[in-house]
C-alpha cells in the first residue's frame, strides 16, 4: 500500500511539472548494451537467444530504456520522461533479480537551469511526500577531469585516471600503482627496442591483429618519451586522494577548491564550471568530490539526496550528455535524470 | 544393495595416462582400459571407472553422477559457481601443470602489461572498429581476470580450439589460452603479458559433495583416498 501511495504521488508531482509518464518495452536487443558497455555489463543481463541467433535481454535499467524510447519514437526536441516500473539484472541482490525503479529524465536539452530544476523537483517531491528534511550532495565530474589535466603525468596515465574514475575499487589500485612500480619492464624493453628498428623497415600500413605497424611504433615511442617518475607518482597519488576527500558546504565549495589549488600549486580552471552558479530551494547542500562514481555514463553534474538525520540515500542522478549517442543516436543529445532509491523510501 | 563407487577419469591424452599411473603406482589394479570407456579397479570395493572428457567430469561430479574424479583445476574454476559449490577439491596433483595466460601478438612491442592492453582497447573503441576481441576457451575466468585488471572495453570470442591462430586470421586481436611450456604460443608468434597469468592449474582429485553426505560413499571415498599416496 505504502509503495503504491508513494509511486502514484511522485508520478503525479512529476506530471504537474510537465513530465510524461511512460511505460517502456520489456525487451531490448543485447547488442545495444554490450556494444556500449562491453563484457562488464553482459554478465548482469538476463538474456535469451531467438531462433535466428539474435540475443535479447530484459531491460536492465530504465534510464537506458528512456534513451532508447527517445531515439526510436521522439527523435528531436526536449522530452520529459517519468516512470515507475521494473528493471531486471543479475546484480541487484541475492534475493531478487528485479528492482522497482522510479525516476525522471529530461532528454534533448543542455540548459543550465534544467540541472537545478530536476534536483529541486526530486528534492521538493521527496520532502512533500515523506515530511522529512533532506540534504543534497553535489559534484561536477569535470572538476576531477580538470584536476587530472593539471597534474604532471604522462598523457596515458591521465586518460587512465579519467576512464576509471567511476570504478572506485579499481581506481584505488591505480593510485597504488601510480605511487609504486614502473610502466616499463627493462629487459623486455631492450628486446623490443631491437624489434622496433626491424619493424621500422616494414610496410607501415600493414596490419597485425587489427593494428597498423605505424600505430604500434608510434605508441612504443610515446611510452619511451613519457617515463613516469616514482617520486612524482607518489605526489600525484596524494593530491588525487586529497581531492577526493573534499566535502564541504556548497556555499564554500569554490573557496575550498581554491585553497586546494593554492596548496598544491594547481589550476583547476574553476571559473569554467557553472555548478557554482546553480541555485536551489534547499539550503542544506554540500559539495562532495567523491560522488557520482557509480555510473560510467555521467558527464557533468551529479547529485545525491539523503534523509537529513539518518544519511539514508533517497535519490541520485546526474547529467549524461554522451549516453544517447553511444546507444545509437546519430548525434550528441544532452540529457539529465534522477532516480528515486525506492527501497530506502519505503523504509521511512 | 552395495552401491557402486563411480570414478571419473580423463578419457584421453597425458591426463588419462598420468591419472592411471597415479592409481597403478598405489597398487590399485585397473582392468585393461585402452579402448573401453568403462573400466574398474579390481582390488577395491565395487566400483566403476568412467572415462570422460575432463570438462564433463566436473559437470558429472556436480550433478552427482560421479562420486570422485580427476580433472583440471582450470576447468573447475571455469565452471559456473553453481557447479563449483557442489565439488570439493581433495588435492592438487603434480601433473597437468599449466597456466592460463593472456597473450598478444609478439609484434605488439608497445604492449607489456594489461594496463597497456586497456589503452589499446580504448583505441579500438575510439576508432569505432568495434571492441578488442579476446579469443578463449575460458570465457568466465578471462572475464573475471580482465575486469579485475581494469579492462572492460573488449568482447569475448568463444573458441573451441587452435585459439593461437585467431589473432592472425582476423578472428580476434588477442587470446587467453592454457600453456604448459609456452612453446606453442611462441611458435604462433604470441607472447604472454608481464602481469598476464590468470591461473596456475594442475590436475586435481575432486569429490562430489553430495557423495560426502552419504555415509557409505564417504567411507569408501576416504578409503580410496587413503590408498592414493601422492
Amino acid at each position: 500500500m505504502k509503495s503504491k501511495k508513494y509511486s502514484e504521488a511522485l508520478l503525479n508531482l512529476f506530471k504537474k511539472k510537465g513530465f510524461k509518464v511512460k511505460e517502456f518495452e520489456n525487451i531490448i536487443e543485447s547488442k545495444i548494451i554490450i556494444e556500449r558497455s562491453g563484457e562488464i555489463f553482459k554478465k548482469s543481463l538476463l538474456s535469451f537467444e531467438d531462433d535466428n541467433g539474435k540475443n535479447f535481454s530484459l531491460r536492465p535499467d530504465l534510464t537506458i530504456s528512456a534513451c532508447l524510447d527517445y531515439i526510436k519514437n521522439v527523435k528531436k526536441g526536449v522530452h520529459k520522461y517519468a516512470y515507475f516500473d521494473q528493471a531486471y539484472r543479475r546484480t541487484f541482490n541475492k534475493e531478487s533479480l528485479v528492482r522497482n525503479q522510479l525516476g525522471c529524465e529530461i532528454i534533448g536539452s543542455a540548459k543550465l537551469q534544467l540541472n537545478s530544476e530536476i534536483i529541486n523537483l526530486i528534492d521538493e517531491s521527496l520532502k512533500k511526500l515523506t515530511k522529512n528534511k533532506t540534504t543534497i550532495k553535489l559534484n561536477d565530474i569535470n572538476i576531477f577531469y580538470s584536476l587530472v589535466d593539471s597534474l604532471k603525468l604522462p598523457s596515458r596515465w591521465r586518460l587512465r585516471l579519467k576512464r576509471h574514475f567511476w570504478r572506485p575499487e579499481y581506481f584505488s589500485e591505480l593510485m597504488l600503482r601510480l605511487s609504486s612500480n614502473s610502466d616499463i619492464q627493462k629487459n623486455v624493453f631492450e628486446l623490443d627496442k631491437k624489434s622496433y628498428f626491424k619493424m621500422k623497415k616494414l610496410n607501415q600500413n600493414s596490419m597485425i591483429a587489427g593494428r597498423k605497424i605505424s600505430e604500434i611504433l608510434s605508441r612504443f615511442q610515446k611510452k619511451i618519451k613519457e617515463p613516469r617518475s616514482q617520486i612524482n607518482g607518489k605526489r600525484v597519488a596524494r593530491i588525487v586522494n586529497d581531492f577526493l576527500k573534499i566535502n564541504c558546504s556548497f556555499k564554500n565549495a569554490k573557496n575550498e577548491l581554491r585553497k586546494f589549488e593554492e596548496k598544491n600549486n594547481l589550476n583547476l580552471k574553476l571559473n569554467n564550471f557553472d555548478i557554482f552558479n546553480l541555485r536551489f530551494k534547499n539550503d542544506d547542500i554540500y559539495f562532495s568530490s567523491n560522488i557520482g562514481r557509480n555510473a560510467e555514463y555521467y558527464t557533468g553534474l551529479v547529485f545525491e539526496i539523503y534523509k537529513k538525520s539518518k544519511s539514508l540515500n533517497l535519490a541520485s542522478g546526474g547529467r549524461y550528455d554522451n549516453l544517447m549517442q553511444t546507444l545509437g543516436a546519430s548525434k550528441k543529445i544532452p540529457a539529465i535524470g534522477g532516480a528515486i532509491n525506492y527501497d530506502n523510501l519505503l523504509k521511512l | 544393495m552395495t552401491k557402486l563407487i563411480k570414478i571419473g577419469l580423463p578419457s584421453k591424452g597425458r591426463l588419462k595416462e598420468n591419472s592411471l599411473s597415479v592409481l597403478r603406482k598405489n597398487k590399485l589394479s585397473i582392468k585393461n582400459s585402452s579402448r573401453n570407456y568403462l573400466s574398474k579397479i579390481n582390488n577395491f570395493y565395487p566400483n566403476e571407472i568412467i572415462f570422460s572428457h575432463a570438462r564433463e567430469i566436473i559437470e558429472r561430479l556436480a550433478d552427482n553422477s560421479l562420486d570422485i574424479g580427476i580433472s583440471g583445476y582450470d576447468l573447475l574454476k571455469e565452471s559456473l559457481p553453481g557447479i563449483q559449490k557442489n565439488i570439493q577439491i581433495i588435492s592438487r596433483l603434480k601433473f597437468g601443470l599449466a597456466e592460463l595466460v593472456v597473450a598478444v601478438p609478439d609484434i605488439w612491442i608497445d604492449v607489456q602489461t594489461i594496463a597497456d592492453l586497456e589503452e589499446i582497447s580504448f583505441e579500438f573503441k575510439d576508432r569505432n572498429v568495434g571492441k578488442l576481441r579476446v579469443a578463449t576457451k575460458y570465457p568466465n575466468l578471462s572475464n573475471e581476470f580482465l575486469l579485475s585488471k581494469g579492462l572492460n572495453q573488449y568482447k569475448i570470442v568463444n573458441s573451441l580450439g587452435s585459439t593461437e591462430v585467431y589473432p592472425f586470421t582476423g578472428q580476434s586481436e588477442i587470446v587467453t589460452d592454457i600453456t604448459s611450456t609456452g612453446e606453442t604460443l611462441k611458435a604462433n608468434k604470441l607472447r604472454v603479458l608481464k602481469d598476464g597469468i590468470i591461473l596456475k592449474s594442475s590436475a586435481c582429485i575432486l569429490v562430489s559433495k553430495k557423495s560426502l553426505r552419504n555415509k557409505y560413499l564417504k567411507n569408501k571415498i576416504n578409503q580410496l583416498l587413503k590408498k592414493i599416496k601422492l
